[in-house]
């Protein structure tokens, strides 16, 4: 089947994947997706998360298989099933999480996954060869855990580089960089395809490295290829239409909830995107709350900056405000400082800078347990990291924030903690055997309203809820939604850091988008559209 | 006079320093892959029977010699895929070897009946006859086998790709495995090297240095080479000095008594245990362990 396709409309593409899919258990990752790189080409791969852009790389380069599909190099069927065979056939690729080994040398991370002997100097001078040839200077017997960011990047260009990929793909190559950096990493990439024919894939979620960087654009969307166009005859709006736009789930729910679904759309939504959107509730779900006046905002975040061991900036001055009986949420692409600030406001960091004030009144982030004691509940991105302990009982994770109120000097008191899971179970309707069974037993829908039973328990002023219906099947998001507007009715403060669009929509009164760990700009949700959502998501003011 | 006490005493030190040696140069290059391989009490004992096992009925302590260190190997292939394969928890794996082979060589050695076996002295003429030092020229000849091991061990991890691979593996396996390394393979490798050491280690300390086998005849000395190991601070240099301090300390010990010093026997046991607590102690903020040390990898979707 090696030359089943000669064609006769052009040149034969240096790279052609064909109907590759890839699901993992029930999720699709990959539906039949099909790429075409010609040689120097820039193909942007534009996505959300879990759109499916790291699995089709990752069978590309034979970390993964595929379940279905194949991969043509120059017109032939290659197979990939491991990264030795992805590097034979000239495929390279810059992953977004460096695959550098830190105590290791720069050469010798040059080397590593290469077979044959290792010649030292021989691998020195490629690198200086291949550093000077693209601008890339660095030191080949440095230490890689000694460099920063930047220069790990041009160790990894190096690395790929070095190998004379015909097709190199750079997952996220920017998202650690400077402008500066990422400036001269384009010129590099430049250089590599117009000088010397090589196809690159590049993947980014920003839209101004999409339009100024890449030739042809491929956007993915659930898996799906939902859109393919050259560069030149799109645009940034457009682009970030298609990446974040798309049917709306939640109508039904809405409904089903007694929501007002609004009659006209259009009110709240351009006119292009009428059939998606329609979910949004006429009337936010809490009452509005003068947020601009200050001192009135239960939670406050004022110039939060977080830097990242490796020196990467996390939050970058993170101004962020919700008041009382609001839901605000928190929305971007996942890795812009999402985690970063939820650890925060859970307790596990400080900022480098910056404070965090609850009522009023700051909170000193460096004592453990003082937010939770300032009123702030958290409801953990991952509850099973930091949310709650799976082998202990339903009663047990109910009260385990609050252990003081539940114990005497030495023995906890039994009873009062089974009273008050029970009546913790009965309101917050949580589907349990028994309070003594174990969580894992629950699932994890009730696994959920077990940890927003217990921190709506503490009376909260500020809830932080991270990406809560994460993983969670339509009933228990639904259910989730009404508590969440529930618990914003009885006066909390929600703070919703999510990257689903529709929960964003669905919930929030306002939306703060967040990318590279500041905020672009805070929108009421009435004038959100998925369009300005998605320039400020992709970095740029809407 | 103290000439002769002092080449005494440094011979005694050289021959005790031995077996650790043979050890500690597998135990290195394990843990540089990222195996904290407790198990090495195992290998040792079990190729410290095993040489006696096979030498007496040989006829020949270097046959058993050369038995010792395949045992040591199979040893070191049990433990590799219990924990590089179907990932048990290595200590468990370890903790269960060491027990088993002191059970098995205990009972083996009550219902069987070995000959003494040693292996021959080799004196290096000229050499040997240099006062004092010239003890290190008068050695069973395996000790001389060092002379290799230990420069091929750090030529091993240093130099050759399969080095800079297990130094990989052993630092971050999640890297190593996308540029394209078999992760528990290259782990798998690191200990049958180990293994192979320390049987041979172990088959020193008893057709080598005694000639016969007793219950738990390495008696904490492969754990001796763990603490070797992190005293070396995870370099084959500081981790030979450290296996010669020990072993000194070791031959202190026996000769104390003749010297005519009253010191505590037991306390002199327990000092390279100490000096190790203490250089870990000073070292707990010098990162240069390993990252992936005792981590084990599974490929999984991230």
């Amino acid at each position: 089947m090696s030359h089943d396709r000669a064609r006769t409309d052009g040149p034969v593409p240096a790279l052609e994947l064909r109907g590759i899919s890839k699901r993992y258990g029930p999720v699709v990752a990959c539906d039949a997706v099909d790429l075409t790189v010609q040689r120097g080409e820039v193909h942007g791969l534009l996505g959300e998360n879990g759109a499916g852009k790291s699995t089709l790389m990752k069978v590309l380069m034979g970390l993964v298989q595929a379940d279905a599909g194949d991969v043509h190099r120059d017109g032939v069927a290659v197979d990939v099933r491991t990264p030795q065979q992805a590097a034979e056939h000239g495929l390279g690729m810059v992953h977004q999480h460096f695959s550098l080994i830190e105590p290791l040398t720069v050469w010798e991370n040059v080397a590593l996954g290469e077979p044959g002997r290792i010649d030292r100097d021989a691998i020195c001078a490629d690198v200086e060869a291949v550093g000077a040839r693209y601008g890339l200077t660095i030191e080949p017997t440095a230490t890689v855990e000694r460099l920063s960011a930047g220069e790990r990047q041009r160790v990894e260009l190096i690395k790929a580089l070095r190998r004379d990929p015909k097709v190199l793909v750079l997952d996220e190559p920017t998202s650690v960089l400077t402008i500066a950096e990422s400036a001269a990493l384009f010129e590099v990439l430049r250089t590599s395809v117009a000088a010397e024919g090589r196809g690159v894939i590049l993947i980014s979620h920003k839209l101004a490295e999409i339009t100024a960087a890449t030739d042809v654009v491929s956007v993915l969307r659930r898996g799906r290829l939902a859109f393919h166009c050259r560069t030149a005859d799109t645009s940034a709006p457009e682009l970030a239409r298609q990446m974040v736009g798309r049917d709306v789930s939640l109508r039904a729910e809405g409904a089903a909830l007694g929501l007002v679904v609004t009659d006209d759309p259009a009110k709240h939504l351009t006119p292009v995107l009428q059939g998606g959107l329609d979910a949004v509730p006429a009337e936010p779900p809490a009452p509005e709350a003068p947020a601009d006046v200050p001192g009135t905002a239960a939670l406050a975040l004022h110039g939060l900056c977080v830097a990242g061991p490796d020196g990467r900036i996390l939050l970058d001055s993170l101004d962020l405000e919700v008041a009382t009986g609001e839901i605000v949420a928190l929305y971007g692409v996942e890795g812009n400082g999402q985690a970063t600030l939820g650890d925060l406001l859970s307790g596990l960091m400080a900022p480098d800078t910056g404070e965090v004030r609850v009522d009023g009144r700051a909170v000193s982030l460096d004592r453990p347990g003082a937010l939770h004691e300032a009123g702030v509940g958290v409801i953990p991105e991952d509850r099973h990291r930091s949310g709650v302990v799976l082998d202990l009982s339903v009663a047990d994770n109910l009260v385990m924030t609050d252990l003081r109120r539940f114990s005497g000097r030495f023995l906890m008191r039994r009873a009062q903690i089974r009273a008050q899971a029970e009546e913790l179970v009965e309101r917050f309707a949580i589907r349990t055997p028994s309070v003594d069974a174990p969580l894992r037993t629950l699932s994890g829908g009730n696994q959920q309203r077990v940890v927003l039973a217990r921190e709506l328990s503490a009376n909260p002023t500020v809830l932080v809820a991270a990406q809560p219906t994460h993983g969670l099947d339509v009933g228990a998001i639904e259910d989730m939604y009404a508590r969440l507007r529930e618990a914003a009715a009885a006066g909390v403060a929600v703070l919703l850091i999510s990257t689903e669009l529709e929960e964003v929509m669905a919930l929030a009164s306002r939306i703060a988008v967040i990318s590279s760990g500041r905020i672009t700009g805070v929108l009421d949700v009435a004038d959100a559209s998925p369009q300005r959502l998605g320039m400020l998501v992709g970095g740029e003011a809407a | 006079m103290w000439l002769d006490d002092g080449g005494t005493v440094l011979s005694s030190a050289l021959r005790l320093t031995a077996p650790l040696a043979f050890a500690a140069c597998g135990e290195y290059l394990a843990e540089r892959a990222g195996t904290l391989n407790i198990s090495v009490e195992g290998m040792m004992l079990s190729g410290a029977f095993g040489a006696i096992a096979v030498g007496s009925a040989t006829g020949s302590p270097s046959v058993g010699l050369f038995a010792g260190a395949l045992i040591g190997l199979v040893v070191a292939l049990v433990h590799a895929n219990l924990s590089h394969r179907i990932q048990i928890n290595t200590f468990v794996v370890g903790l269960v070897i060491n027990t088993l082979v002191l059970g098995v060589t205990s009972f083996l050695t009550q219902i069987m009946e070995f000959s003494r076996t040693q292996v021959a002295v080799l004196r290096i003429p000229g050499l040997a006859d240099i006062p004092m030092l010239g003890v290190v020229f008068d050695q069973r000849w395996p000790f001389y086998l060092l002379v290799g091991v230990v420069p091929l061990t750090w030529y091993l991890v240093n130099r050759t790709r399969w080095g800079l691979e297990l130094r990989a593996v052993g630092e971050n396996p999640q890297a190593a495995d996308v540029s394209g390394i078999k992760v528990n393979l290259r782990r798998r490798q690191a200990l049958m090297w180990c293994g192979l050491l320390s049987g041979l280690g172990g088959a020193y300390l008893s057709v080598g240095l005694v000639g016969s086998f007793n219950n738990n005849m390495t008696a904490g000395r492969g754990f001796i080479v763990i603490a070797a190991v992190i005293f070396g601070a995870w370099r084959l240099k500081g981790t030979m000095l450290a296996c010669f301090l020990f072993g000194a300390a070791d031959a202190l010990r026996l000769a104390l008594p003749s010297l005519g010093v009253e010191l505590n026997a037991q306390l002199l046991v327990a000092a390279p245990y100490l000096l190790a607590l203490t250089v870990m102690v000073l070292m707990a903020k010098s990162q240069r362990e390993p990252r992936a040390l005792a981590k084990p990898f599974e490929r999984g979707l991230v």
